[in-house]
């Protein structure tokens, strides 16, 4: 059981924020995701989780993350 | 459902879906990517206009699969009624399905004025007035205010609050209270507030309704832009000529543009030579001359002669499509900025819902009864209600527009005064606002000693009157009041000159090379600052005539009023250096703020380069050319005479096409900014001060609704001061001679 902190960019509703929340939440090993609107932080609890899936699934969602 | 995929090619189908529930630019963005992975599906989706533009497989896919892959990223759908759907149909801001936003705002207007009447004037209460009250203000606040019901109840499913969430529950707690109150379980004195519940709906429903109106403006924006482009095109294929709707040209077609047509798409030319107006583009005040290989853009227009085009570009690849992606791509990175308000209130509504429950808590802890404790608390609900907040901004917000209108200042809305309020560089695009747009004979030079300037005008405009060229045009009007020889055996060379027989010899009249390869020895150097003319006659260059495009008389005192507020004059053009250099001197722009040979798409990033320097920039300008620079700037600020797609993708319209009202409007934006700041800090201050008296039940109904009252007429009086207002330009003492002399000579005339 891990935590990953990111810094999301290009978030500007709630819409975006479900967005990133879905995508991120369908990796494996994923159990948590917390997106936080206005500081674009993104929490991901799990075991095992790749951060460079994480980054994709972001990408996916159509944002920009950076570990943090 | 609706059979509509059987379009004239089998495999490749296109729809425009109308969207729904997209709040920022990344929604859009979204469902886009969602559907472009659809096998075969190729959509781009326009936030502003809400639809998305979709090609695809019709054997393959279905509409019914394009609509619940939207509905599966959280968005609505729906496919046209007819087989094809115009993009006006997407332009229906109504903001809710049935029940339009319109609708809803009348109706709680017409309820809630009478309620106000009975609350805020006693002697017009009556015994039981109270249930009167009741009755009207229940649709109101159920059936008015339903839309922030709602949006407050998905936004607390995902655990957020809004500026919904707070109208939501400060007019359910006013409601809820007056009802307690009314039926006698809210204890001795209890006050209604069915005023507040009401009036807080309709204001905000009124804020709505302006915004969304906004929003369907920049849609309009982009169908002006549209509009502009050819809609049919004669296309040669085996050597038939057929016209067709331009929708179905393609790249590597061949296709006429006849002398006044406009050019259907970009292409390149395979024969044929002309000149091309695209000033509408590019903002070139001089028709260039074209010729078999040279590329040409679409909607610029044919001006002489008949062109022979291949396609190398259409639809959604052409110039002009790329400039309406650039306007509706700013104005949704601009809607995105609203949101600021509402994580402001993100903020306050925890706060504020947070303090009632500790009050609750605290009275029933330290022993109060449970009717005070819940009395206290909903007090403090109903206290932090926005009603002086809602007041605020519209207020202000009709005071300054009027006063606005009055001076020629159209304002667009409240995002155009907040952008107002910190401009510090103010982008001034040449042609049409700081020059008149139109070229003038400025200058006539006899180069021979034995001639006469206004014989060389005589001449040029003789050989020039069988030409309808602009500048043609303009020696003629030059020559007004001269005796005009008349002139026989006209011969055009498009984009060159023109030659004539006049008095018996032959006369030119065109670019001085032009004279040169015709025959004619040469004269002395032409002035290279402006488009220059020559003229010759008997085998010689006989003098020059030199246009320009004028510089209007109000400009410079209108750039030093800028200076004098603290701005940043820039200027900008797509003409030459030299004579863009030349006009920024006269009119007082330093030369290190002038960029010239600026193409549409560059101003754009001219004005982000400027922004991204940390600049806040409002770009000035009158041409379809200046519309993306519009959209993108800060403020955009478009003249009154210009072209319809400027005017829409801007905040401000100057409706005398007079550069001393940017100067003015500005001002007139940060005033009436500085009125709703003012009005949002004492309304706060009410509120919040209050909050503390209702919480420790201190605050007596009576003096709580005095407070209310006392916090709203302090707002509409503060608004009401702006109806006085009077711009820099029109105080006596910052007077600067004739122009501004007749600036505010011409209001009086309006
Ligand atoms: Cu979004």
């Amino acid at each position: 059981m891990s935590t990953l902190s990111f810094t999301v960019s290009g978030m500007t509703c709630d819409h975006c924020v479900s967005s990133v929340r879905e995508e991120v939440s369908e990796i494996s090993g994923v159990t948590a995701v917390d997106v936080v609107l206005e500081s674009g932080a993104l929490t991901v609890s799990g075991d095992n989780v790749d951060p460079a899936a994480v980054l994709d699934a972001v990408d996916e969602a159509g944002y920009q993350a950076v570990v943090s | 459902m609706t059979s509509t995929a059987t379009q004239p090619q089998q495999s490749h189908d296109n729809i425009t879906l109308s969207l729904g529930g997209m709040t920022c630019a990344s929604c859009a963005n979204r469902i886009e990517r969602k559907l472009n992975k659809l096998d075969g599906v190729e959509a781009t989706v326009n936030y502003a206009l809400e639809q998305a533009t979709v090609s695809y497989d019709g054997e393959a896919t279905a509409v019914d699969d394009l609509i619940a892959t939207v509905e599966k990223a959280g968005y609505t759908a729906s496919a046209p009624r007819g087989p094809r759907q115009s993009i006006d149909d997407g332009l229906d801001v109504t903001g809710e399905r049935g029940v339009t936003l319109k609708t809803r705002l009348v109706g709680s207007a017409v309820l809630t004025i009478p309620i106000v009447a009975l609350s805020m004037v006693m002697p017009l209460q009556f015994a039981g007035w109270e249930w009167w009250a009741l009755a009207l203000a229940t649709p109101v606040v159920f059936w008015g205010a339903f839309p922030f019901h709602r949006a407050a109840l998905v936004n607390l499913r995902h655990g957020a609050a809004t500026m919904d969430t707070l109208v939501s529950l400060g007019v359910t707690a006013a409601y809820l209270w007056s009802v307690a109150a009314l039926i006698g379980i809210a204890g001795e004195g209890a006050h209604v507030y069915f005023e507040a519940a009401a009036g807080v709906t309709t204001l905000v429903l009124l804020g709505r309704y302006a915004e969304a109106r906004a929003k369907k403006r920049a849609g309009a924006a982009l169908r002006a832009l549209l509009d502009l482009g050819a809609r049919d095109v004669a296309v040669i294929r085996s050597g038939v000529e057929l016209r067709i709707p331009i929708g179905e040209l393609q790249v590597g077609d061949t296709f006429l543009a006849r002398p006044g047509e406009k050019i259907a798409t970009d292409g390149e030319i395979v024969d044929g030579s002309s000149s091309v107006d695209s000033s509408l583009l590019t903002g070139e005040s001089m028709p260039a001359p074209v010729t078999a290989g040279d590329d040409v853009v679409g909607s610029t227009i044919n001006l002489s002669g008949q062109l022979t085009v291949r396609a190398t570009r259409v639809g959604a690849d052409t110039q002009l499509a790329h400039i309406a992606k650039l306007v509706s791509d700013a104005q949704a990175g601009k809607a995105a900025i609203a949101g600021l308000a509402d994580r402001v209130s993100g903020i306050f509504v925890p706060i504020v819902v947070l303090i009632s429950l500790l009050t609750l808590a605290g009275w029933l802890v330290f022993g109060g009864t449970p009717s005070a404790a819940v009395s206290a608390a909903v007090s403090v609900l109903v206290i932090a209600c926005p009603c002086a907040l809602g007041l605020a901004t519209p207020t202000a917000l009709l005071v300054g527009t009027g006063r606005g209108a009055q001076l020629g200042i159209v304002v667009g809305g409240p995002q155009a005064l907040e952008s107002a309020g910190n401009i510090d560089t103010v982008v001034l695009d040449k042609t049409g606002t700081v020059t008149t747009g139109a070229m003038a004979v400025v200058d006539v030079v006899a180069t021979n000693a034995s001639t006469a300037s206004d014989e060389v005008l005589r001449y040029a405009a003789a050989v020039e009157s069988g030409s309808d060229h602009p500048i043609a045009r303009s020696i003629i009007a030059a020559a007004h009041g001269l005796v005009v020889p008349v002139a026989t055996a006209f011969t055009t060379y498009d984009g060159l000159g023109v030659t004539a027989v006049v008095d018996g010899q032959l006369v030119a009249a065109g670019r001085p090379a032009f004279l040169m390869q015709q025959g004619f020895t040469a004269g002395a150097d032409a002035n290279e600052t402006r488009t220059t003319i020559a003229v010759g006659w008997d085998g010689e260059v006989r003098g020059f005539v030199a246009l320009a495009d004028p510089i209007k008389p109000s400009s410079a005192p209108a750039i030093a009023q800028l200076i004098s507020q603290g701005m940043r004059p820039v200027l900008l053009s797509g003409d030459s250096a030299a004579a863009v250099d030349s006009i920024a001197a006269e009119v007082g722009i330093a030369a290190r703020d002038v960029y010239s040979e600026v193409m549409p798409a560059d101003k754009v990033d001219k004005v982000r380069e400027l922004q991204n320097a940390g600049h806040r920039v409002a770009m000035v300008g009158d041409g379809l050319n200046d519309a993306a620079a519009l959209a993108t700037a800060d403020l955009g600020i478009a003249m009154g005479s210009g072209a319809d797609a400027a005017i829409k993708a801007s905040d401000i319209t100057l409706v005398r096409a007079d550069l001393t009202q940017v100067g003015d409007a500005i001002a007139l934006s940060r005033r009436t900014l500085a009125t709703i700041k003012g009005n949002l800090f004492w309304a706060f201050a009410y509120n919040v001060a209050a909050i503390p008296l209702a919480a420790s039940g201190l605050l007596n109904p009576m003096y709580a609704g005095a407070a209310m009252a006392f916090s709203s007429l302090f707002v509409v009086g503060n608004s009401l001061r702006l109806r006085r207002y009077t711009p820099p330009s029109f105080r006596p003492r910052e007077r600067r001679g004739r122009s501004v002399a007749t600036a505010s000579g011409s209001v009086r005339g309006e």
